[in-house]
C-alpha cells in the first residue's frame, strides 16, 4: 500500500509540475501587470501547434522544434502585451482581464478552425522505457518535467531576484507612474514579463502534448488547476505557485487513484472553496494591501 | 467632537503619523497643513478607518471610532472627500450624492419591487440632493456623469456628497487643490456653511485661504505636530518657518503659496 | 421605462411577432423556440450585466447557475408536478443558495478570484449533473412534463413564447428598479471606487455578495424557465462554452446597460445560430469581436448606437445649463 501510494505520489508530482509551470507563468504576468491572463492556456497551447506544425509537417529536428515553440511563445506574449493590453493602460483591471478572455476565446476558435477539434499525436520527447528504482516505475518524461520544473523555478528566481528586470518589474508593480518616471522601459519590462509568462505556459504545453495530444481544448483543464495552484500559493508568490502546483498534482492523482475521476475538478474546486474561506490569502500568500 | 489620542499609523517600518492628539470642538473649520509626507491624509484617513492605527484612540462625539469598520463610520457622524475627488463615474452627479445617503436609507433588494416605502425614500433622497445641488449651482449638470464635468465642479461634488448625510464631522483632504481662482469662493462659501453646523478638518496648504474661514491650524511635520494656533499665528512660528524652509522643493513651493 | 420611443415598438413587434410567423407559416415551431430562447438567455445576459457591467465583477461561470435552475425546476416538476413558476423560482433559489457559498469567500479578497470560481463551479456543475445520474438522469437527461403555470396548460410554442417574453420583460423591469434605488447605486459605487463606497457607508464586500446572489438567481430562474421550454435538460446545454456566450453577450452589448445586455444577446444568439455547422468559427468570431470591442468600442454596441443620439442631448442639455461647463 505504502508502494502504492508513493507511486500515486509520484505521479501526481509529475502531473503536479505541469500546474505549477502553469501557475508560475500566471504569477509572473500577475505580479508584473496586475492582470490575471485568462488566455494563458490557449497561448501555451497556440505554440503547441507551432512545434507541432515544425515537426509533423516541416520535419524539423524535434528539439529544434520546441526551441522554436517556446520562442514564439515568448513573442506571442510580449506582442500580446504590446498590442492589446498597452493599449488599455489606466483602464480598470476588469477591462484588462475581459481582453485576455476574448483573446482565449479566439485563440482556440482559430485554431479548431485551422486544425480542427480531433486529437492530433505528439510523440513524447523522450523515448526511453521507463525504470524502475526500489520498486517504484520512474518514467523518464516525469522526471523531465520535475527536473525543468526546479531549473525554472531557480531560474526565475534569480532573475527577478538579482537582475535589472526583475527591479524593474517589483517596481512597476509598486507603482507604474513612479517607474516611468524614474526611467525603467515600463513597456518593455512588461513585455518581458508577458513573454515569459506564455514561454512558461508554452513549455507546460509542451510537456503536456504527449499525454493530452494536441486539441484546441489540451490546455483547458490544465490551466484551470493552474489558475486553482496560483490561489494556493497566495496569487503573487513564485514559491507558493510551485508548491501550490505539486500539491494540487498529488491531489488530483489521489483523486483519481481512490475516489472518481469523472469529479476530480469539482472536489478539487470544494477544496478551493474551503481554503479560500479558512485562509482568504491563500496557503502561502501574504495580506494583500490596498492602496488609497 | 473630535478627540483624538496619541494616534500612530505605521506602514512597515515607516512611522507616518507619531503620537499625535487633536481635539475638535463641535464647530467650526480646522486645518491641517504640513509639507507633503508629513502624514496629513494618513490621519484624516485613520480617521475614516481607511488605514488602521498601530496604537491610541478616536472618539466623534464620544463613539469610539477605532471600534467600527470603515463603512460604519458615516453612521457614526463622519464624513470625508478624497484628494482626487473619488466620484462614481458610472453614476449621475445626483446619483452620486444619493449614494452619499446610503446609510440613512434603508431601501435593499424590495427596490426592486418599487415599493411604496422605496418610492417614499428615494423621493425625500431626491429632495435633499436637489436642494443641495440648487445651493451649489450644480442642478443643471444633475444628469451628467461627474467624468464628465471640469474638475473644480468634481471637487465640490466630492465636497457635498460627504455634506448630504449632515456630517458631525467633515473631513476634508485638500478641497481646494486643482480648482481655478474662479471656482474657489463657491466651495469655500460651502465650506464655511459647513463650519457653522459642524466640525470641519481640513487639509489646506493656502494660508490665505484659512485666515479668513479657520479657528485653528494644526502643523504637522514628519508624523508629529509642531505647531497649533490661529492661522496668522501659526505661520509666524519659528519651527513652522524651519520646517517650510528647511525641506527643498515642496518646502519651497509651500512657502510661495504662503 | 424612459426612452419609450425605443421600448415601445420593440415590445411591441416582440408580442405580435407569433402572428407574423404564423402568416408566413413555414417552419413556425422552429422559430417560435429559437426567439423564445433567445428570451430566455437574454435574461441571463441581463443577470451577469448586473455583475459585471453594474458592479465589476467577473463570472466565468453563469451557465453554472443557469444549470441549477434547470436541473432544479427538471426535478422538481418531473417527481412532484411543480409548475413553471414554482420551477422558475425554486431554481433560482437554489442557484442563490450556490452563489452565497461561492460568494462570501471569493468576493473577499480580490476581484478576480470570483472569475476562477465561478470557472470551476460552471466545470463542476456540468460534472456533478453528469456523475449524478440517479437524480439529474446523467448524460440521458431529464424530460419534463407538459408546462403548466398557475393552472394553467402553457404547453404550445406559441403560449411558452409569451412566457418568456413576460418573463424577460419581468426580468428587465426588476434590474432596472434595483439599479435605480439604493442598493443598485451601492453596485455601482463598489465598481467606481472602493473606498469611496466605504466611506459613504456602503459594505463593500457584503455589497458584492448581494450583488453576486442577484445574479445567480435570475440566472437559475432563467434555467428553470429554460427547462420548460426545452422539455428536457442534460448536461450539454451548460457547458463552460456557454458560459462564455453569456460573458460575449454582455462584452459585446455593453457593459453595463440593460439594452446592452439585450442587445448583445441578439447578437451572440445569431451568431451562435449562424455559425454552429462550423466548430470553432463562432468562438473565433465572438472572441475577436470581444477584443475589437474591448480596444476600439469601449461600452459596446450601446455607446455605438447611443453615440449619435447622445451627442444631441449634451449639446441640448449645455446649451440649457446655466452653468457654464468651463466655469
Amino acid at each position: 500500500m505504502t508502494q502504492y501510494l508513493l507511486q500515486i505520489s509520484l505521479a501526481g508530482l509529475a502531473q503536479g509540475s505541469l500546474y505549477a509551470l502553469t501557475a508560475l507563468g500566471l504569477v509572473v504576468i500577475y505580479n508584473a501587470s496586475t492582470v490575471v491572463n485568462f488566455a494563458h492556456g490557449a497561448m501555451g497551447m497556440a505554440a503547441t501547434y507551432v512545434a507541432y506544425v515544425l515537426i509533423s509537417q516541416l520535419h524539423v529536428p524535434v528539439p529544434l522544434a520546441f526551441v522554436g515553440a517556446i520562442a514564439a511563445a515568448f513573442i506571442l506574449g510580449a506582442v500580446v502585451q504590446a498590442l492589446l493590453l498597452e493599449r488599455l493602460n489606466g483602464a480598470p483591471i476588469l477591462t484588462q482581464v475581459v481582453v485576455t478572455l476574448g483573446l482565449f476565446m479566439f485563440l482556440e476558435g482559430v485554431l479548431g478552425l485551422a486544425f480542427g477539434y480531433n486529437p492530433r499525436p505528439m510523440a513524447p520527447p523522450i523515448a526511453i522505457a521507463p525504470v524502475t528504482v526500489a520498486g517504484l516505475v520512474l518514467r523518464p518524461q516525469d522526471i523531465v518535467q520535475l527536473a525543468l520544473l526546479v531549473a525554472l523555478g531557480v531560474a526565475l528566481a534569480a532573475l527577478f531576484g538579482a537582475t535589472k528586470l526583475g527591479l524593474g518589474m517589483r517596481a512597476i508593480t509598486e507603482n507604474t507612474y513612479a517607474a516611468r518616471l524614474m526611467g525603467i522601459p515600463v513597456g518593455r519590462v512588461l513585455g518581458t514579463a508577458w513573454g515569459l509568462g506564455v514561454l512558461l505556459a508554452a513549455v507546460a504545453a509542451i510537456l503536456a502534448a504527449p499525454t493530452t495530444s494536441v486539441t484546441p481544448n489540451m490546455m483547458d483543464t490544465i490551466v484551470v488547476y493552474g489558475f486553482i495552484a496560483a490561489i494556493l500559493g497566495g496569487f503573487g508568490s513564485l514559491v507558493g505557485a510551485v508548491v501550490g502546483g505539486l500539491i494540487l498534482g498529488v491531489i488530483v492523482n489521489m483523486i483519481d487513484a481512490f475516489l472518481a475521476p469523472e469529479l476530480a475538478m469539482s472536489i478539487v474546486f470544494g477544496l478551493l472553496v474551503l481554503v479560500l474561506y479558512v485562509r482568504p490569502d491563500g496557503l502561502f500568500g501574504r495580506k494583500a494591501v490596498q492602496k488609497v | 467632537m473630535l478627540e483624538a489620542r496619541g494616534v500612530t499609523v505605521r506602514f512597515g517600518g515607516l512611522v507616518a503619523v507619531d503620537r499625535l492628539d487633536l481635539e475638535v470642538p463641535d464647530t467650526g473649520i480646522f486645518a491641517l497643513v504640513g509639507p507633503n509626507g508629513a502624514g496629513k491624509t494618513t490621519l484624516i484617513n485613520a480617521l475614516s478607518r481607511v488605514c488602521s492605527i498601530a496604537s491610541g484612540s478616536v472618539r466623534v462625539n464620544g463613539t469610539d471610532v477605532l471600534e467600527l469598520l470603515p463603512h460604519q463610520v458615516v453612521s457614526a457622524g463622519v464624513a470625508r472627500s478624497f484628494q482626487r475627488a473619488e466620484l462614481f463615474p458610472t453614476l449621475t452627479v445626483l446619483e452620486n450624492l444619493l449614494v452619499g445617503l446610503h446609510s440613512e436609507m434603508t431601501t435593499g433588494l424590495e427596490g426592486a419591487l418599487m415599493t411604496p416605502s422605496t418610492r417614499r425614500q428615494e423621493k425625500a433622497a431626491r429632495v435633499r440632493a436637489e436642494r443641495l445641488l440648487r445651493e451649489l449651482n450644480l442642478w443643471e449638470l444633475r444628469d451628467f456623469s461627474p467624468a464628465d464635468l471640469p474638475y473644480g465642479h468634481q471637487k465640490l461634488l466630492d465636497v457635498a456628497r460627504a455634506l448630504i448625510s449632515e456630517p458631525k464631522l467633515l473631513l476634508l483632504d485638500e478641497p481646494f487643490a486643482g480648482l481655478t481662482e474662479a471656482e474657489t469662493p463657491r466651495l469655500l462659501a460651502c465650506i464655511a456653511g459647513a463650519g457653522r453646523r459642524c466640525a470641519v478638518l481640513m487639509i489646506e496648504h493656502h494660508f490665505e485661504l484659512l485666515e479668513g474661514i479657520a479657528e485653528r491650524v494644526t502643523v504637522m511635520n514628519f508624523g508629529r505636530k509642531i505647531a497649533e494656533g490661529s492661522p496668522s499665528g501659526v505661520r509666524r512660528d519659528p519651527e513652522v518657518l524651519r520646517c517650510y524652509l528647511g525641506t527643498g522643493r515642496h518646502g519651497q513651493a509651500e512657502t510661495a503659496a504662503c | 421605462m424612459p426612452r419609450y420611443a425605443v421600448t415601445v415598438p420593440v415590445v411591441i413587434i416582440a408580442a405580435v411577432l407569433p402572428l407574423v410567423l404564423q402568416l408566413i407559416g413555414e417552419r413556425q415551431v422552429y422559430w417560435l423556440f429559437v426567439v423564445s430562447e433567445f428570451f430566455v438567455f437574454a435574461i441571463v445576459a441581463i443577470s451577469l450585466d448586473l455583475l459585471m457591467g453594474r458592479t465589476g465583477q467577473i463570472s466565468l461561470g453563469h451557465s453554472g447557475f443557469v444549470a441549477v435552475g434547470a436541473y432544479t425546476a427538471a426535478i422538481l416538476n418531473a417527481r412532484f408536478g411543480v409548475d413553471l413558476l414554482g420551477g422558475a423560482f425554486a431554481g433560482g433559489s437554489l442557484a442563490a443558495i450556490a452563489s452565497l457559498f461561492l460568494g462570501v469567500p471569493a468576493t473577499r479578497l480580490r476581484g478576480h478570484y470570483l472569475g476562477i470560481v465561478t470557472l470551476g463551479f460552471g466545470i463542476a456543475v456540468d460534472q456533478i449533473a453528469l456523475k449524478w445520474d440517479a437524480l439529474t438522469g446523467g448524460d440521458q437527461g431529464l424530460h419534463l412534463h407538459r408546462p403548466t403555470l398557475l393552472g394553467l396548460d402553457v404547453g404550445t410554442p406559441v403560449l411558452m413564447y409569451y412566457v418568456a417574453l413576460i418573463a424577460l420583460i419581468v426580468a428587465t423591469l426588476l434590474v432596472w428598479s434595483l439599479t435605480r434605488t439604493r442598493l443598485g447605486r451601492a453596485f455601482a459605487a463598489v465598481k467606481d471606487s472602493e473606498i469611496a463606497a466605504a466611506a459613504m457607508g456602503v459594505p463593500v464586500a457584503s455589497t458584492k455578495v448581494v450583488a453576486f446572489v442577484c445574479s445567480a438567481f435570475l440566472a437559475g430562474a432563467a434555467g428553470g424557465i429554460y427547462a420548460f421550454l426545452a422539455g428536457f435538460v442534460a448536461p450539454e446545454d451548460f457547458g463552460i462554452d456557454s458560459s462564455l456566450l453569456f460573458f460575449a453577450m454582455v462584452v459585446i452589448g455593453g457593459m453595463g446597460s440593460i439594452p446592452g445586455a439585450i442587445g448583445g444577446a441578439i447578437i451572440v444568439d445569431a451568431i451562435k445560430n449562424a455559425a454552429a455547422t462550423v466548430s470553432g468559427l463562432s468562438l473565433a468570431i465572438l472572441g475577436g469581436m470581444i477584443v475589437l470591442v474591448v480596444l476600439f468600442f469601449p461600452g459596446g454596441l450601446k455607446a455605438l448606437l447611443r453615440r449619435h443620439a447622445a451627442k444631441r442631448t449634451t449639446l441640448d442639455r449645455t446649451r440649457n445649463a446655466t452653468v457654464p461647463l468651463d466655469a
